[in-house]
């Protein structure tokens, strides 16, 4: 028996799977092809104060290893999310991370205040990063310090953990997640879509109808995975990793760079029973190293940290060092320079 | 108690489906007959699956077909080829698995025997829910009287005469199939519009019928025109975009009629709340 747990900041989780927002529905809809409990948690779809109808069609255009979208946020809005999904939520088995977005630092704040009290709802993802709104230009997610101040001040609007959803489309998002953690976020996901696009030459008709939209599915991975690596290095909150993860493989590899979960998404377009089954096969595989707590390979990549000692990892973050800050045990992975082991 | 949020159908499953073998069929179609590892209850005409081949052939997303036949536990599949995704599931070759997930979607509503005659309106690969649409309803459907045969009409029509797909075997389903091609290759030169107006001014079909149509966009927003105009119960089964088929992505809007039953909200899931819409309930994009 592996033991999958991990902490997620204030969180305890019985493994490291969530589902990604947007991906996986609102509610319990997805429950027939994944028995809530095999996934640690739950993220809705964004959230917002008003309902949003959405962008116009076409929102969707495949490509070379993914997809694009652009949905624009479409949900029908907090009143109607406290009334007709949070109930579902009740006696089951698995937690529920609400993902809240908006277009402005009140309009946040508001939404955390509305649902503060909501006790179905285990954490908030704020979602900085959406890049089918406010034209694509990612205001929350680009800039540290606006960034910083709508986690802080939906950290003053709720004593729930927060969990902050970057973006990809930023130089350095370590400058991003050290400023969410000074904001006092519990955690960052790690990542939203890639800014991308699609246009057929002989029509000159862009695949998405608002030409732009957000790239996700394997392709992203390897970017999904450095950004998420950055932020690990860069942070001592713990990282959710997540972009182009399908496989167990690719769930474990997030964990060695140094994220405490993962999420999966587009994935589970191609087969919507994939995140249930995650869990197990990421447990099937560590069996398989003689590996029996998933805990141990969180941040063990040979990239010269230290596992214990690097900043950030394992130091000062109460609850959370036992995910992180955990010695491999020796021979079942590879030493590390300057390892506190 | 069910989700009020637009759900799956509980019915649905992911699974692997063994191929049991791939036949054309007219010009540029195949037919994929599967097996589900999990045998399949009786399908609905018109439900559909979303089908994608594991191997790193197939696009990552998978791709909708609506259920062409179904014999006890062999599922087949009319697939037009178009681009990757169907280039792919028509290469598949027997004893080779696919990704299978379904039942998926309403399929027709209840093609009962008391009303007004039902004429099922095919455009080329639309064909693929009718078959099954008029077996289901000469059998009886969901406790209603079974559908007298002369109260059902198949109207195909398609570019040419190497797009009536199994047309042979269409005249064998028992009721009346009348065909029309764009080229003139094979039945009338025209559309199946164009079928129903001829049947209507020579009297073969009364003024007030129930139409379901599947086929290009072009045709279904020239079918919701129509029914507008006189009033007519028309369903569409739609073919939009889909990136799940299971209402998780929101992927597949369907433009709402304010004052139709899905007018609560401005778009309906393809996907989950259809494929198969009233005119009344929903605006074809380009038709206003
Ligand atoms: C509920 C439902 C049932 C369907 N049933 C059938 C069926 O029984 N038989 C069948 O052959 N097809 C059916 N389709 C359409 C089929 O899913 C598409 O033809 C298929 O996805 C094309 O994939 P591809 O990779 O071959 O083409 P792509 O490379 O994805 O596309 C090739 C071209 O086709 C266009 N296209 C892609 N998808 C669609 C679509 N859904 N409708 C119209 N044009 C499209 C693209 O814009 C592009 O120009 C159905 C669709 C839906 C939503
Ligand atoms: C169709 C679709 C809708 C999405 N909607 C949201 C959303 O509402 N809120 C959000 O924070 N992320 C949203 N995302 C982003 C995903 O949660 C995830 O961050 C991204 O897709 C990368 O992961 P993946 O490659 O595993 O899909 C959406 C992604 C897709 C493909
Ligand atoms: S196809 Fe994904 S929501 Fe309908």
């Amino acid at each position: 028996m592996v033991d999958l747990s991990v902490r997620l900041g204030p969180l305890s989780l019985p493994n490291p799977v969530l589902s990604a927002s947007g991906t996986y529905g609102h509610g319990l809809e997805m429950r027939h092809f994944s028995p809530p409990a095999h996934l640690a948690a739950w993220v809705s779809k964004t959230v917002t104060l008003r309902p949003r109808p959405g962008n116009p069609a076409p929102r969707i255009a495949e490509t070379e290893a993914g997809m694009l979208n652009s949905i624009g946020l479409e949900n029908k809005g907090v009143d109607a999310y406290v009334r007709d999904v949070l109930p579902q939520w009740r006696d089951v088995p698995t937690k529920v991370v609400t993902n809240i977005g908006a277009e402005s630092l009140e309009d946040f704040v508001e939404m955390a205040r509305r649902l503060d009290g909501e006790a179905a709802i285990h954490a908030f993802e704020v979602n900085l990063s959406c890049p089918n709104v406010q034209g694509g230009k990612l205001p929350f997610a680009t800039d540290t310090k606006l960034a910083h101040d709508v986690i802080a001040a939906v950290r003053r609007a709720t004593t729930k953990p927060i969990f902050a959803k970057l973006s990809p489309n930023v130089s350095r998002i370590s400058d991003l997640a050290k400023a969410v953690e000074a904001g006092g976020a519990d955690g960052i996901t790690a990542v939203n879509t890639l800014l991308g696009m699609a246009v057929d030459w002989r029509t000159g008709r862009p695949g998405l109808a608002t030409v732009q939209g957000g790239y996700s599915g394997p392709g992203i991975k390897p970017v999904a995975l450095r950004c998420a690596w950055e932020c690990a290095k860069a942070v001592s909150i713990p990282v959710i990793g997540c972009g182009g993860i399908r496989t167990a493989d690719d769930a474990l590899e997030f964990l060695v760079a140094g994220c405490t979960a993962v999420q999966i998404g587009t994935a589970a377009f191609a087969d919507p029973a994939a995140p249930g089954r995650l869990a197990a096969e990421m447990a099937e595989l560590l069996e398989t190293r003689g590996i029996t707590r998933l805990a141990d390979i969180v941040g063990t990549i040979c990239d010269g940290r230290a596992v214990v000692c690097a900043p950030g990892h394992g130091t000062g973050a109460p609850g959370h060092s036992s995910a992180h800050g955990t010695p491999a045990p020796a021979g079942k992975v590879p030493p590390r320079e300057g390892s506190a082991d | 108690m069910l989700p009020p949020v637009p759900a799956p159908p509980p019915d649905a499953r992911s699974q692997e489906a063994v191929v049991l073998d791939v036949r054309t069929c007219g010009s540029d179609g195949v037919v994929l007959a599967v097996e589900p590892l999990a045998p399949p209850p009786p399908i609905r005409a018109s439900r559909f699956y979303m089908l994608r081949r594991e191997d790193g052939l197939s696009p990552f997303i998978p791709r909708p077909y609506s259920i062409y036949r179904q014999f006890g536990s062999r599922l087949e599949f009319l697939v037009k080829v178009m681009g990757k995704g169907s280039r792919a599931l028509a290469a598949s070759r027997r004893g080779e698995r696919l990704r299978l997930i379904g039942p998926l979607g309403n399929g027709w509503p209840t093609l009962d025997g008391e009303g007004a005659p039902w004429v099922m309106l095919a455009g080329g690969v639309g064909l693929a829910p009718f078959p099954m649409g008029v077996e289901q309803a000469l059998a009886g459907m969901d406790g209603a009287a079974p559908c007298p045969a002369d109260r059902l009409h198949l109207f195909f029509g398609a570019a040419n005469a190497g797009q009536l797909y199994d047309l042979d075997r269409m005249v064998d389903l028992g009721v009346e199939v009348r065909t029309a091609t764009m080229d003139g290759s094979q039945g009338r030169r025209g559309t199946v519009l164009d079928l129903l107006n001829d049947a209507w001014a020579e009297g073969r079909l009364p003024a007030e019928v129930r139409l379901l149509a599947c086929g290009p966009e072009r045709m279904l927003e020239a079918v919701e025109r129509l029914a507008d105009e006189r009033g007519l119960e028309a369903h569409l089964s739609l073919e939009t975009l889909m990136g799940c088929g299971v209402g998780i992505c929101n992927g597949c809007p369907v433009p709402t009629r304010p004052e139709g039953a899905l007018g609560h909200w401005p778009n309906a899931k393809c996907c989950v709340e259809g494929p198969v819409f009233r005119t009344a309930d929903v605006r074809l994009a380009g038709s206003h």
